[in-house]
């Protein structure tokens, strides 16, 4: 009897998770394995195959996933980087309010990714663009055709745009982990700014750039919205050319898409698992 | 001597921020806001493109941008479709995650990896999958489809702020008295818990309200022309007319900041009621 009852409980205690359950394997779990499924099936024999995964050794998909790793590698360093110093300009600055601000503004402007952003990119540095022409009439240089906000370099621009301010969020909470007390005991032991940051600051920060550097990478690699408003198909991306198979305007079999799908969720959950792995290592520093 | 002077000298420091702060944050605040700043003027300049100022000022291009024919529908579709948005999280996700937290405390580390898990989905790869699975079927390409795929991507913008407010308040206690009580279980959420995490559950459904307003690309790649909202109106124009597409852009920048003003808003009360309610204690 008080089995029975003990048994009743689990099964009650886990029916409250069905709806939620039911609802995540209907629009998530299953329609990625009919994606994992039918990245393995050849359509026209409906017979196992791994062509699709082979076929990804041909030019336009090599190219594409060269320039979607070049484009999320590149900004996630350069985010990492200018992220973490103005994290740390911000941090350090006196003003109560004004970091308050500044930390809101981030939150804001990380989501403003997509066609607005793009479109306020080729606003200010497209052929006619308001920077384009002060930089035109002020220093006498052309930025096209060398540089163009419908390329490869006009992405870096736009992408940096929200990779930083996420950097920002990121890095700031880690600059706690650094005791004042630290940098008070090193520099009584005669260490200089230099020294303390060598041997003390970066190994603790050190989890944490590489959380961020990984939740860049991602956030990059799946972005889709800001590339297609920008360079639609003069520029061969992951994400633009599944998009193309969704919306049919390239005839290929849709088994490459689904490949491509599972080979970009496969650098996706490494990324994420990175991401993870270090954001635990780093929260070992803000314990008490 | 030198004690003495100390101090005074480290307040200095605290107070006014270094030289290289002031550039970097001037620096950051440029990147930032340039961009949007242009936007802002470009929707109601006359012609800004052969001088560093505008040449003249209008309202021209918001009148245009109104007179659109599809304006309003794309307007409406995208209310109709971040509202339901948050209807469908707000009953899938506020019981789930309230039960975990008093009845199943062990599995909490799975729902949050449950919940967290889309942001590693990139959304063309969710759009392909669930255009795949559910081709053929009633709904393939549907609004209810995009709806689905919108909760699922939304889904760790609600769960943050109602687990956050879930473990702010003392819910095993606060459900454990409502037992006492005689209450059952959907008393204990709709009357005691509900209404402690209401700030926690505004910030939520604020945040998956602007996610989903300013969705694009599950929109286009599911259903597409079928059903147009407003971000693929903006997009279609900054093809078509630079002048109107700006003028949408501030439209949506606008409620973009809206939104973020009023969850600050919301989360400073919601901070106020918590520390009133420690000081009750």
């Amino acid at each position: 009897m008080p089995f029975q009852n003990h048994y009743r409980n689990i099964t009650k205690k886990w029916f409250g998770l069905l709806p939620f359950l039911f609802f995540c394997l209907s629009f998530e779990f299953i329609p990625i394995l009919f994606l994992l499924r039918g990245s393995f099936i050849d359509k026209s024999t409906n017979q196992f195959t791994i062509n699709h995964f082979l076929d990804m050794g041909r030019p336009l998909y090599i190219r594409s996933f060269w320039n979607s790793i070049l484009l999320s590698g590149l900004t996630a360093i350069i985010g990492v980087i200018f992220g973490t110093f103005i994290g740390y300009a911000i941090y350090r600055w006196p003003s109560e309010r004004l970091r308050q601000i500044l930390i809101t503004l981030s939150d804001v402007t990380t989501n403003f990714a997509g066609a607005p952003l793009a479109f306020a990119f080729i606003i200010i540095l497209g052929m006619n663009g308001v920077i384009t022409q002060f930089i035109m009439k002020y220093f006498n240089i052309g930025l096209y055709p060398n540089f163009s906000i419908y390329s490869f370099s006009g992405l870096i621009l736009a992408y940096v745009y929200f990779q930083l301010p996420l950097m920002v969020l990121t890095i700031i909470p880690a600059f706690s982990g650094i005791k004042k007390e630290w940098q008070e005991s090193a520099n009584s032991l005669g260490a200089n700014s230099f020294q303390f940051w060598r041997h003390i600051g970066l190994p603790v920060l050190f989890p944490s750039l590489i959380a961020g550097l990984t939740l860049l990478f991602a956030n990059a690699f799946g972005a889709y919205a800001t590339a297609y408003t920008l360079v639609e198909s003069q520029l061969s991306l992951v994400t633009l050319q599944i998009g193309f198979m969704i919306a049919g305007e390239v005839r290929h079999d849709p088994g490459i898409g689904m490949a491509m799908a599972i080979l970009s969720l496969i650098i996706m959950g490494l990324s994420i698992g990175i991401y993870q792995l270090t954001t635990k290592r780093a929260s070992r520093w803000l314990k008490t | 001597m030198t004690d003495f002077i100390k101090p005074t000298k480290r307040n200095k420091e605290i107070t006014k921020p270094a030289l290289w702060q002031l550039v970097l944050i001037a620096l950051f605040l440029f990147y930032m806001l340039v961009p949007i700043i242009s936007t802002y003027v470009f929707s109601v300049a006359t012609r800004w493109d052969r001088t560093i100022l505008p040449e003249g000022l209008t309202l021209e291009f918001y009148q245009k941008a109104f007179q659109v024919s599809y304006f309003s529908i794309t307007l409406r579709n995208s209310l109709i479709l971040a509202i339901s948005a948050v209807l469908t999280s707000l009953i899938i996700i506020v019981p789930t995650v309230y039960w975990v937290h008093t009845h199943i405390p062990n599995s909490k580390s799975l729902l949050e990896i449950l919940m967290i898990l889309p942001f590693g989905i990139p959304t063309v790869v969710l759009a392909l999958a669930l255009v795949q699975a559910y081709n053929g079927t009633i709904i393939s390409r549907s609004p209810f489809l995009l709806i689905g795929a919108v909760v699922i991507y939304s889904m760790p913008f609600m769960y943050r702020p109602v687990s956050n407010a879930l473990h702010a308040i003392d819910a095993n206690t606060l459900t454990e008295a409502g037992q006492c009580l005689g209450a059952n279980s959907f008393q204990i959420l709709t009357k005691i818990i509900i209404p402690n995490i209401i700030p926690g559950i505004l910030s939520g459904s604020l945040l998956v309200f602007s996610t989903v307003f300013a969705e694009f690309t599950l929109t286009t790649l599911i259903v597409g022309a079928g059903f147009k909202t407003f971000p693929l109106l903006l997009v279609e124009f900054t093809r078509i007319n630079g002048n109107i597409a700006a003028a949408f852009s501030v439209i949506s920048f606008t409620i973009a900041w809206l939104v973020s003003i009023l969850i600050l808003w919301i989360g400073s009360k919601g901070q106020g009621i918590t520390s009133e309610a420690l000081r009750a204690h």
